[in-house]
Formats: C-alpha cells, structure tokens, sequence
C-alpha cells in the first residue's frame, strides 16, 4: 500500500467518527417517565426570594404564529406598565425548528427565563425536573387553585408542579353540513349507525368520490384509541407507568373497527388520499377545500383552520359535530395543548410567577385570549370571556371535547417515532391495513414492537 | 428535402425542446409569483397560473410588523448584515487554506487534510448541542454583531469550499508560482498577485454558494439570535406560520419572493464567472 490512507480506510474512519457522534447526540436526551401525578409536594418546595424593587428583566419565549406574537406582546406591554420595574425581553418563532432550539437551550442551561412549552417536555427534557422549578415554590405569587387538580396533575412530573396547563384541548368531530345536505342527510352524526349510514348514502347519493370522513393514520390511530375507551373504558395507557391497558385481541379489534370504516365508504381509503394529496395535510387537499370530504377528526384548536381552508361554496356549512359515543363509556382524551414553566436558571422566580399569574389569571388573560387555546385556568377564561376575546367556534369545539372526554393521555403516545408522517408505527400499521387488505390481527404485532421500542410496557 | 431545410426542422426541434424543458423547470417558480395573488382555498385547489380573484392581501401583510419589533425592510438588513462578512470571512480564509494544502508540502499534510475532510460528513444536527454552549461560554448568542454565525468563517470551517478550491489550485500550473519566485514574489505575494486572479471563477463561485446558503439558514438564527428586533429573513418569513391555527399562503410566498429578489440579482450579476466556475474544474488536461 502506497498511499498513506486508502479511500475505504478514509470512509471508515468518517463513518465511524459520524456514528460516535450521532450516538452521543441521541444518548443525550433522556427519556425518563419517573413521574407522579400527586400534587402534594407544595411543603416540600422551598419558598423564594420576594418581589424585588429594583430593576428585573425577564427572558421569556413562545411559538406560535402572527396572532399569537401581537397577542404576547400586548400583554407583555400591558404587565410592564403595571409593575414598572420588570422589563420582559421576549424572543419568539414559528413551530418549525423550535423544539430543537429549546432543546438546545435547555441542554446548555441558558433557556428563557419563562418559556411556553409542549407538555411532552417535561417528560423529554426535565424528567428528573433538572429543568423547571416547581411552581409549587411560587403559590404567593401565583395562584395554583385557578386549574382544576386533574389538569395540574398532568403537569406534575417528578414530584414538582413543573408547568400550568394553559390549554387542555382532544379530538372532535367537524362536519361540512353541505356536503351532507347534498346527500340528503340534514343531522350531523351523533351514533356510529349515523356513521355507518351516511357512508353508504354518500356512495349511493354523490359518488365514490365523496366521503363523509377523512382520517389521516395518525388521526385513525387517535379514533381507534377512542373507540377501544369508549367500549371498555379504561385509559389506552397508564399516563405514570407506560404500561399497555390493552390485550392484542383488544388493539386487533380496534383496528378492525377503522377497517370498517373504510370498508363501509365511511373513510376514504388511504391509498386514494395519497394518490391525489402525498402526506399533505387535509385542509391543504383539493377533496376538503371542494367538500368531497365532508368530515375531519382534529384537535378543538384546528376549528378555523379548517374552515377557513374550505371554499365559498362550503364555508358556511362548516359544523362542530358531536362526540361520538361507540360503546358504554365516555372515550377519548385530552391532553395539555401547552403549559408554561419557569426554568430553574431563572434569577427572579418571583417576578416570573407574578408574569404567569397576570398572563393566565389576571387582566393579561383578557389581552391573550384564546391566542393559546381555551384558557385553562377559571379565572383567565372568566376574565377572557367577558373581554370576548374566545374564539365562538373554538371554545364550542373546546366545550363539548372536555365535558365528554374521560381518558388520560400517557406522554409516550405522541412520541415521533409512533406519529411521525410518512416513517412513523401508526403509519405503517394503517398503511398495511389498507394496501394489503389487512387484518386487525395482522397488523396488531408491528403496533405492538413498535410501542415497546418507544418505551411502553406491553 | 435540402440541406437547409432538414437544418430548419433540427433547429426547431432543438429549441423546441428546450424551451419545453425550461419552461418545465421555471414553472414553480412562475407559480410561485402567481399564488402571491391567490388565497388559501385556490392555491390548494389546483397548480394553474390562472388568478381567478386576485388579491394584494400578501403583499400588503408582507408590510406587516410583529408587535413593532420587526419589519421586513429591518430583516433583510439584518441579513446581510452577518451574510457580507460570513461570505468574506469564508473566501480569505478558504483560500489561505486551500493554498497551504495545494502548493506546500509539510509533515502530517496528507492526514490533516483527510481530518478536514471527514468533517465534510458530520452533520450539522451534531454540532449543534457543542457549539452552542462553547459560544454561549464566548457570550456570542444574541450578540448584536451575530458572532455566533460568522466568526467561525474566518478560519476555514468551511470544508467544501477548502476542497473545492484546492482542486482548482491543481489546474494553476506551478510554473507561474516559480516565475513569480524567480521575480521576487513571496509566498503571500505569489497568491494575491498571481494564484487569485486564475482562481477567480472558483472564487465567486464560493462567494455565491455561501451567500445562498447564508441567505436561507434558517437553524443557525433560530439558535443564536433571541431578539425579535435582530431576526434576519429565514426567520422573518416563517415568523406567521403557525401549523395550529393556520396561515395566509400568500402572505409568505410574497414574503420569500421578495426576500430571493436580492439574491436572484447576484446570482445574475454573477453569472459569467459563476458558470465559468463550476465547468472550470471538469476539463482538466
């Protein structure tokens, strides 16, 4: 050998240098689901130091979109006039990306003093609450009771109330009332016969080409889990322990029931929605701007965007529909849409508290709206309402999800290796049933390998 | 059937099919400008030119701040703010590089130069955790200069273009270098007066591809600048796009169009040596 480094030696150096690298990246991140959903350690938590007088600047970040930016800043202006001597330094951007910037930020410990964050953080990045205060140190300046116990339960990670929900949101029903008037069905469906039945009179009235529904694999997976609540009633899985509440034979006869959907021309088959949209979302698909699909199941916060996204001709008969019973149990979950934490690298938890507490409880509540979601807290969704700043549409959707869900969400279902699109488990399983004319039991294997690699206990 | 005529027929065909293709390949972005004027439901609806209503709506909400702090005027100055020096900083410091490992032969030259090209295939998802707590450590995020982004510039982190350029560096004939000696050029000398000029071509085309790339970072900014009033382009243009609740299409296509005006006008005043550039290498005798 002549040459100092031959090309295969050079390419298995690199490759061995870029694996120790990647490892290193994923091995940082931990996983850890300790959590506890009692919310007892308020004497556990060390108070703080007071409201200070002289000057304080906060950190503080979000994501969302335009609306949302105005909203914050406004508040921000707003709470800055009440307490002169706190200046709050906002930075903010859309969702792309923003998780890995967090992320980041959270491993070099120089994160926002105040952040809005996803529920599933508290799991991923401050597991062992090595990343958020427990807001329980802060009741003077920030008062707990406005959220109901349940809601700050599924905040409590680690022993310690890491976050305040600012929104709850689930899965609801819209229906494009158009559509079904065209096919001669005037209620929206309110039993799985209205469900079945309005997928045989839209073959037989408007044409293969027209649906009552449409799910995505993801959203079947969410109605799956509904419909197997609602038959046996019991949490799909326990939101602490990440063990599987359902048999094989149970799952198998979930995802049975989605084959019938399709089956019964209740749903369009995946295969057709592909052919046409790609894995684009389906307020972005010519079938629901044009009403051919006539019906979604998405999250009560989706309202608008769906029915913005729909035509002159179908606007107007955009419906939030009813939750569907399917068996002896209210099923289906909510979950927190997004809560807001306190870092444990900020110097005035203090100051931040009373920034929550005017944002989600007091007159901020009116500024932001339902710019988050339906508040969560009473008081701010008291003091939001009389502003009339909820959104009608929204906080419809939002009422009927809530006082009918009665299932918990475990922080491992959302996880990305199970929802992600075009790679993702739920994906796989749902694309099988429809291209290879699967059935329940066949499919029911890969869901299951596919949930213990995440972390469940099946 | 004459000579002149089966030359017509090629001719036709000929431009025929390329003006089929290109006209294939200008489409998205004629597209592009035609959905500014659209809304949501028809740009949904089918991938015509045709403007059934048309609306300025973009363009008018492309004006808008966000809570006062940020423009679009004030974004693309913050862009080229940090992208002229990133894009300097890389081209010196690339070719200083370049020439050390083309023209001198030093100890250990074959292995440092494998080093620097394995760092070609660590991606970047890699660097960031590291290089952000070092620059955090330097106290560079969210500085005002946007240190964090093009500092790093000035030291040839930029393999692609250090190899690039020592492949054209083997097309420079040493013979000039040691004419250049033979005249009394020093090592610096023989590369500002006589290696730069034939590298020219190569180096604008460095200079474009990392304008380009610069331009459309979108991680690098989102890492490292916090304040809102600070937010470059890549930034600004997905500042709206909330996946949640929905957005205007048009709004941010007007947005990217006028945010690619800059650089399309480069790219075209660049273009003779910009070609010239990429073909340069792929002949060598």
């Amino acid at each position: 050998m002549s040459k100092a480094i031959s090309r295969r030696d050079f390419l298995k150096v690199t490759g061995a240098v870029g694996a120790a690298g990647l490892l290193a990246a994923c091995g940082g991140s931990s996983n850890s689901t300790a959590a506890s959903s009692t919310a007892s350690s308020a004497a556990a938590a060390e108070s703080v130091a007071g409201l200070s007088t002289d000057p304080v600047t906060l950190t503080m970040s979000w994501w969302g979109g335009e609306s949302r930016h105005n909203a914050y800043q406004d508040a921000i202006k707003a709470f800055s006039a009440e307490h002169s001597n706190i200046t709050v330094n906002p930075t903010f951007a859309a969702w792309s990306g923003w998780e890995d910037t967090m992320s980041t930020k959270f491993a070099g410990g120089v994160a926002e003093d105040v952040c809005q964050i996803n529920w599933n953080w508290l799991y991923n990045y401050s597991g062992n609450g090595q990343t958020f205060i427990d807001l329980n140190s802060v009741t003077d300046y920030l008062d707990l009771t406005q959220w109901d116990d349940a809601k700050l339960g599924a905040c409590n990670v680690a022993n310690a109330q890491q976050c305040v929900p600012i929104s709850m949101t689930g899965r609801i029903f819209y229906w494009n009332m158009t559509t079904f008037n065209k096919a001669g069905i005037t209620e929206v469906p309110k039993t799985l016969d209205d469900l079945m039945n309005a997928g045989k009179t839209f073959k037989e009235k408007l044409g293969d080409d027209y649906y009552p529904l449409h799910l995505g694999a993801y959203d079947r997976m969410i109605l799956m889990v509904f419909y197997l609540e609602s038959k046996y009633g019991k949490d799909w899985a326990d939101p602490t322990t990440s063990t599987l509440n359902y048999t094989a034979d149970e799952i198998a006869e979930g995802i049975d029931f989605i084959k019938s959907l399709v089956d019964g021309h209740v749903i369009m088959p995946l295969p057709t929605y592909y052919g046409a949209n790609g894995d684009g979302a389906t307020h972005q698909s010519n079938e629901w701007i044009t009403g051919k699909i006539a019906g979604i199941f998405e999250w009560d916060s989706a309202a608008s965007k769906y029915q913005d996204a729909l035509d002159e001709d179908n606007k107007a008969g955009f419906t939030v529909g009813e939750e569907i019973k399917f068996g002896d149990y209210n099923g289906g979950f909510s979950k927190v849409s997004m809560g807001m934490a306190i870092t444990k690298t900020c110097k005035n938890p203090a100051e931040a508290a009373t920034l929550i507490e005017y944002l989600w409880n007091g007159d901020g509540a009116a500024i932001m709206g339902s710019e988050c979601g339906v508040p969560a807290s009473k008081a701010g969704l008291a003091t939001a309402q009389a502003a009339g700043k909820i959104n009608d549409l929204v906080a419809e959707a939002n009422d009927k999800v809530m006082s009918f869900v009665s299932c918990q969400l475990d922080p491992l279902f959302e996880s990305s290796d199970l929802k992600a699109t075009g790679t993702g488990v739920y994906q796989e399983v749902f694309d099988t049933v429809d291209y290879d004319n699967a059935s329940g039991a066949d499919v029911v294997d890969t869901l299951l390998d596919g949930m213990s690699a995440v972390g469940y206990n099946v | 059937m004459g000579m002149k005529a089966s030359n017509a027929i090629a001719t036709f065909f000929k431009y025929f099919v390329l003006i089929l293709v290109g006209l294939i390949m200008i489409y998205p972005l004629l597209w592009m400008v035609s959905a500014t004027f659209k809304d949501n439901s028809e740009i949904f609806a089918g991938i015509g030119l045709w403007i059934k209503n048309p609306t300025l709506e973009g363009y008018r909400n492309a004006l808008n701040n966000f809570g006062g702090s940020i423009n679009i005027l004030q974004a693309m100055l913050n862009t080229y703010s940090y992208v002229l020096p990133k894009v300097i900083c890389t081209v010196v410091s690339s070719c200083i590089a370049a020439y050390g490992f083309g023209r001198f032969d030093f100890p250990g030259r074959k292995i440092l130069f494998s080093i620097m090209l394995a760092t070609l295939f660590l991606p970047q998802v890699v660097l960031n955790v590291p290089q952000f707590l070092l620059y955090t450590k330097f106290g560079w995020v969210n500085s005002p200069f946007y240190l964090a982004i093009w500092v790093h510039c000035a030291f040839a982190t930029e393999t692609y273009f250090v190899y690039q350029l020592v492949q054209f560096m083997r097309n420079v004939p040493r013979d000039l270098d040691e004419a250049a000696a033979i005249d009394g050029c020093n090592s610096f000398q023989t590369l500002y007066k006589v290696i730069v000029p034939m590298l020219m071509p190569a180096l604008v085309s460095c200079a474009l591809f990392q304008f380009m790339w610069s331009c459309n970072d979108f991680m690098g900014p989102l890492l490292y600048v916090q304040t809102p009033a600070k937010y470059p382009m890549s930034l600004f243009v997905k500042l709206s796009m909330d996946g949640d609740t929905g957005f205007a299409w048009n709004r941010i296509l007007a947005l990217s169009l006028i945010s690619i005006l800059p650089q399309l006008i480069v790219f075209f005043c660049a273009q003779d040596q910009f070609v010239e550039g990429i073909s340069a290498g792929a002949v060598k005798g």
